[in-house]
């Protein structure tokens, strides 16, 4: 899914690894003109340069990485150094003709380079500049070095989440980093909201800690209300029971079921065959079913252990019992419901690659609004001639210069491509492989993924 | 006066719960006049959702709808019926974005599908938020927070680095939720945008599983390229289980030594004669023996706080940071040096603080305000409409108003 609502816009994007491209993705996926900035001595390292495609970092590993493919479809991409005072003069005509600039350095970086807010403002009055960072740009804690772990565990989500008596949780997919990157995203649209109808930019600071802070909200109100500290709690949801999630038959199969009022109840106890210890008074009604909910949920996994989590799933829905298998990355990948709808992109990524199915990052159908394929995520440099060359008006000969210069192109200063450690991963048992995947794809996609490779590197 | 982004923004907020409250929060919070429609008497869902002030359950009290709901208004209308109906095309007609979460198909079944708003007011946008999209097949589906998080794959990864069997664990709160209202805010903004420019409205389907599967893109992407499905947080092969929280004096902190090693860790537990011990110099040392790795940490980290660890290992550059309970953010240095909290007066609650705003934009910054009493606005908003203080309580007696 990706809608042209937001084409004429065009987005300078500096930021790397994970919230960043988020937000620039989002944009891109409403029709955005990003333009990626790396440089010889920056790439994107970390997202460029992991999970490649059947396990082969080949030659040039920076073109393979899927975590890159996913989180930059749609974008271009440049190479500038703005370590050097004539990559700084490029970066200021790009200023001059764009909308947004994005940044997520540490905070002074911007501003020692000459390129803070206030000075992008001479240069282009209606300038919206964001920068990003894990506290925000002002405060004693600015300089914090932190990654997500930082973020949610700073914010009360990692306290938040994990069973009563275990430790607080980091959450598994990267979730701080990209609740930063959504939010972000929401600001960004907000100002050029404001930009549209006013002509005037501004500066946007984003702290991925309170943009966190406001996703438990509600949960912070019991402090400020009532100086009550409230803690996790697993799968509970108060005074709903059975809710959580139960084991299924097979390995490493589960369910999640909520229960959440007694119409519910009553339709849960039909489906699993109305057993004695449904009529127990223990479990009576809402509040002694959440009382007794330990004990409940003991019996309701002897019942979902011999089930199948599709079939619960699809009985307890048509029953209008709420009821969802938990999906593993294959069955998400492989879900109908996803796939109808259009989430998946099935996305081109040149020779030796093939398509693959990626992600949509801003999930939103529009009835009556033209829709396009984002454009698979931009080689190292790739559109260094259409951006320096056709929207800045530098000549081939000043091009080559500025290459031998080192101001622009050159290949990245990248570690040797490492495939990802399968046997480690499942000696750790911490993730599940199915060597069978590239066969599961292309029945469930009707396509040829993985091999057809026909797209070039395709500069504008 | 300060300006805000949707000040001449009105949107009617029909929905109920948490996603469609938070998207139009975001507006409220930036300017917009966004009316929230209720239910006659009952009002909103979380109304009835504590924490409610003084554990005292009452409609007026309760603090997630508070959060949720600052800078509304609020007007009671029975969408059921044919009157109600009326008043809302009336609504319609003044207003820029409708937000609705009903089941699919139900506002058609009203009489207030997409096309029908259209004809009172042809550039209107219409935002449709459910748990699993207008189409296809799970359309009817039931969505909970819990169900969500499991059908987008968010659940399958959740579990502790060093447990990876285990029994996978929601994320705390209600993410899918807030997720969802994120994104339907952004793609309602866009929406906004696009319209001064082409002066047509759209209708926007927004599905919750997508929305929080959206937030796992990269763990989704794994698989088409390698058939990979993650148990738990990437960071857990890269040398060190990283991230994860270990116990302290007084809490809990993230113990996140980089993903390239953790040279400085000794200095920081008064060790230095295990700087070049084999566990801070091979990330491959730690990996295979985590908890003799831990058992190195674990005395001194006991015996100091987790302020006082974060800033000795600030100071040597480890990404060390407290993990910190919802109590402690009120008086968080950094938080009140920004002035991220902020307070309004309720007429039922007094003097309320709550969580800002998500982002700060320096020109139109979020505003501060209260969350509406139930039908509080019934009578600006509708003798705008036309009606009497008579032909008000005629509706009232009718069950629509």
């Amino acid at each position: 899914m990706a809608y042209e609502l937001m084409k004429g816009t065009r987005v300078l994007d500096l930021t790397m690894v994970f919230a960043g491209p988020v937000s620039s993705r989002i944009l891109a996926s409403l029709g955005a003109e990003v333009i990626k900035i790396e440089s010889a001595v920056r790439p994107d390292v970390f997202t460029r340069g992991n999970v490649y495609p059947e396990n082969d970092p080949g030659t040039e590993p920076w073109n393979r990485g899927s975590l890159f493919h996913s989180l930059n479809a749609g974008k271009l991409g440049i190479t500038l150094n703005l370590g050097t005072d004539k990559g700084r003069d490029l970066f200021k005509r790009l200023v001059k003709i764009s909308d947004v600039v994005m940044e997520n350095y540490s905070p002074r970086v911007m501003e020692n380079w000459g390129l803070g807010y206030a000075e992008l403002k001479k240069i282009k009055p209606d300038i919206i500049m964001a920068s990003m960072s894990g506290l925000g740009h002002t405060g004693p804690l600015k300089d914090f070095y932190m990654y997500v772990p930082g973020m949610e565990g700073m914010s009360g989500l990692t306290h938040m989440t994990g069973y009563t008596d275990e430790p607080p949780m980091l959450s598994g997919f990267s979730y701080g980093d990209w609740t930063s990157g959504g939010t972000s995203a929401a600001a960004i649209l907000t100002a050029l909201y404001h930009k549209k109808s006013t002509g005037q930019g501004q500066f946007i600071d984003l702290a991925g800690r309170e943009a966190l802070i406001a996703n438990v909200g509600n949960i912070i109100m019991d402090y400020t209300l009532n100086k009550r500290v409230e803690n996790r709690m697993g799968n509970d949801q108060p005074y709903a029971a059975p809710h959580g999630c139960y084991r299924c038959k097979g390995e490493d199969n589960w369910v999640n079921i909520a229960v959440e009022n007694d119409e519910q109840w009553t339709g849960f106890c039909k489906l699993i065959g109305n057993p004695d210890w449904c009529k127990s008074e223990k479990f009576g009604n809402s509040l002694n079913r959440w009382q007794n909910r330990a004990d409940l949920d003991k019996l309701v996994e002897e019942w979902t252990l011999k089930q199948d989590k599709f079939e619960i799933m699809a009985s307890f829905q048509k029953a209008g019992v709420p009821a969802g298998a938990v999906l593993n990355m294959k069955e998400v990948n492989l879900n109908s419901q996803l796939i109808e709808r259009g989430f998946f992109n099935v996305i081109d990524h040149g020779e030796g690659i093939g398509e693959r199915p990626i992600p949509t990052q801003l999930p939103a159908k529009y009835n009556n609004k033209d829709s396009f394929i984002p454009a698979r995520a931009p080689k190292f440099g790739q559109d260094n001639k259409y951006v320096f060359g056709k929207l800045l008006g530098i000549s081939n000969e000043e091009l080559s210069t500025l290459e031998a210069e080192k101001i622009i192109g050159g290949a990245p200063s990248f570690p040797p491509g490492r495939p990802t450690r399968l046997n480690l991963i499942e000696a750790q048992g911490a993730g599940q492989i199915d060597a069978n995947y590239l066969n599961e794809l292309r029945e469930k996609y009707k396509k040829d993924i993985g091999t057809k490779g026909t797209a070039k590197s395709d500069p504008k | 006066m300060t300006e805000q982004a949707f000040d001449k923004i009105v949107v009617l907020d029909c929905t109920d719960g948490i996603a469609g409250a938070y998207c139009t929060k975001l507006l409220a919070d930036f300017g917009a006049n966004v009316i929230k429609i209720e239910k006659p008497g009952k009002g909103d869902t979380t109304r009835r959702m504590g924490p409610f002030l003084n554990d005292e359950p009452d409609k007026e009290k309760s603090g997630t709808f508070f959060y949720l709901n600052t800078n509304k208004k609020s007007i009671t209308l029975n969408l059921e019926s044919e009157t109600g109906r009326i008043l809302f095309l009336k609504l319609v007609a003044k207003a820029d974005v409708v937000v609705e979460n009903f089941a699919p198909g139900k506002m058609s079944a009203l009489g207030l599908s997409y096309e029908s708003l259209t004809k009172k007011n042809p550039k209107i946008i219409m935002t449709s938020i459910t748990g699993f999209g207008q189409t296809g097949p799970y359309r009817d589906y039931k969505a909970t927070n819990l169900v969500t998080f499991g059908l987008s794959g968010a659940m399958y990864t959740s579990r502790p680095a060093t447990h990876t069997s285990s029994r996978p664990v929601v994320e705390g709160g209600r993410q899918a939720e807030f997720t969802t209202g994120l994104l339907s805010f952004s793609a309602t903004v866009a929406a906004l945008t696009n319209r001064i420019d082409t002066g047509k409205g759209t209708w926007i389907d927004m599905s919750a599983q997508e929305c929080l599967a959206s937030t796992l893109g990269a763990n989704i992407s794994e698989y088409p390229y390698l058939g990979l499905s993650r148990k738990t947080n990437p960071f857990a092969i890269h040398g060190y289980p990283i991230g994860y929280s270990v116990p302290c004096k007084d809490g809990w902190i993230s113990l996140t030594p980089g993903l390239g090693g953790a040279p400085n860790i000794p200095l920081l537990i008064e060790k230095p004669e295990l700087l070049e011990d084999p566990f801070f110099t091979k990330p491959a040392a730690r990996m295979a023996e985590p908890e003799k790795f831990d058992a190195l940490l674990t005395p001194w980290l006991k015996e100091h706080s987790k302020w006082d660890i974060t800033k000795q290992a600030q100071e040597l550059k480890l990404a060390f940071t407290p993990v910190l309970n919802p109590g402690e953010l009120e008086e968080d240095e950094q938080l009140k040096a920004k002035g991220f909290f902020v307070k309004t007066q309720h007429p039922v609650m007094g003097e309320v603080t709550y969580p800002g705003a998500p982002f700060r934009l320096s020109e139109t910054p979020a505003r501060v305000g209260k969350a509406p009493l139930l039908g509080e606005d019934n009578e600006t908003i509708y003798r705008e409409l036309g009606f009497s203080k008579e032909n008000m309580v005629t509706l009232i007696e009718q069950g629509i108003i």
